[in-house]
């Protein structure tokens, strides 16, 4: 019944992967300050992977946080957008090929948007919810074809 | 208690401070090190920026077919620290305003910038060579006059023969 009307707020959930946090900040900017408010694109930030429908993750996915990740991923629904923020997870950025590095992320899930930066810039963030928010929908219809 | 009034009436009349991006214009500082730009007519390919840059994001070899040097950028894994344009000699490379970096996964190992430049001939043994760029010359030497112009399009081999040959 209420299907029709979830599709246009999906909820975002973010995961760090050993980040140094200057990408989690600007995440929070993005989120909690009416300056870039991302909950005019329909978006709300929600505490548990149970109820996320757009995951951003932030970090290079570092040894100690891999099995995390891949525990919380596991608890994330389909039809789920993953949305890699910062050069770390899309590349490795500063820290590809170091010993301490299991990333990049689309490694170990399939990543839909990349947005670069080091870190990014709340409007880049905000392109990025934008996108993932249009592919989301398609998954939804593709889903509810299924 | 009045200045509280007064700062809430003044603010209630006030327009949203939220900054409309994704439907309207925002701001963007002057000096904000977005993207990077390339400007091929002043590159002289002296492989700097590939050298300073801590990511590994620049590209710089010789062309496959020998014709010129190519210079490749790739966006996603940038750090934006704005080594490469500090250290470009002929400001060849810099960070422009731009900040729209979300792509989409199927475009990420897609280069921003493909370009690069050309070898010009030397005008004696019509060898390869790279070509001189007047921001350089213009750095090098207090005035370019005619001989300058002469040894500037000379391959180094010829120009250290030319050079022995005067004295």
């Amino acid at each position: 019944m209420f299907s029709k009307y979830a599709t246009k707020s999906p909820w975002l959930y973010r995961i760090n992967t050993g980040s140094c946090n200057g990408c989690d900040v600007e995440l929070a900017t993005t989120a909690l300050i009416p300056r870039f408010d991302v909950e005019r694109l329909g978006c709300k930030y929600t505490g548990s992977p149970k109820h996320a429908d757009i995951v951003l993750v932030t970090g290079p996915v570092t040894v100690r946080s891999e099995n995390y990740l891949i525990r919380m991923l596991n608890e994330i629904p389909d039809p789920r957008v993953i949305v890699a923020i910062g050069i770390c997870p899309i590349s490795g950025g500063i820290y590809r090929d170091s010993y301490s590095i299991r990333g990049p992320l689309d490694k170990h899930v399939e990543v839909d948007v990349n947005v670069s930066g080091c870190p990014v810039r709340p409007q880049s963030i905000l392109d990025g919810v934008a996108q993932a928010i249009g592919i989301w929908k398609d998954k939804i219809k593709q889903f509810h074809e299924a | 208690m009045a200045g509280f009034f007064k700062i809430a009436i003044r603010n209630f009349l006030n327009s949203p401070t939220t900054d409309p991006y994704p439907f309207g214009e925002t701001f963007t500082p002057e000096n904000y090190r977005g993207i990077i730009d390339y400007t091929p007519e002043l590159c002289i390919g002296c492989n700097t920026c590939e050298y300073v840059c801590p990511s590994g994001a620049i590209r710089v070899r010789e062309k496959e077919d020998g014709s010129g040097i190519s210079f490749s950028f790739w966006l996603n894994t940038c750090s934006h620290c704005g080594n490469c344009g500090y250290y470009c000699p002929t400001d060849a490379v810099f960070n422009s305003n731009d900040f729209h970096t979300a792509r989409h996964q199927s475009e990420k190992f897609i280069p921003t910038i493909d370009d690069g430049i050309s070898y010009v001939q030397c005008s004696n043994c019509k060898q390869k060579m790279k070509r001189p760029v007047e921001a350089l010359l213009a750095r090098a030497y207090e005035e370019i006059t005619e001989e300058v112009r002469h040894q500037t399009s000379l391959c180094p081999e010829c120009r250290r023969m030319k050079r022995f040959e005067r004295m």
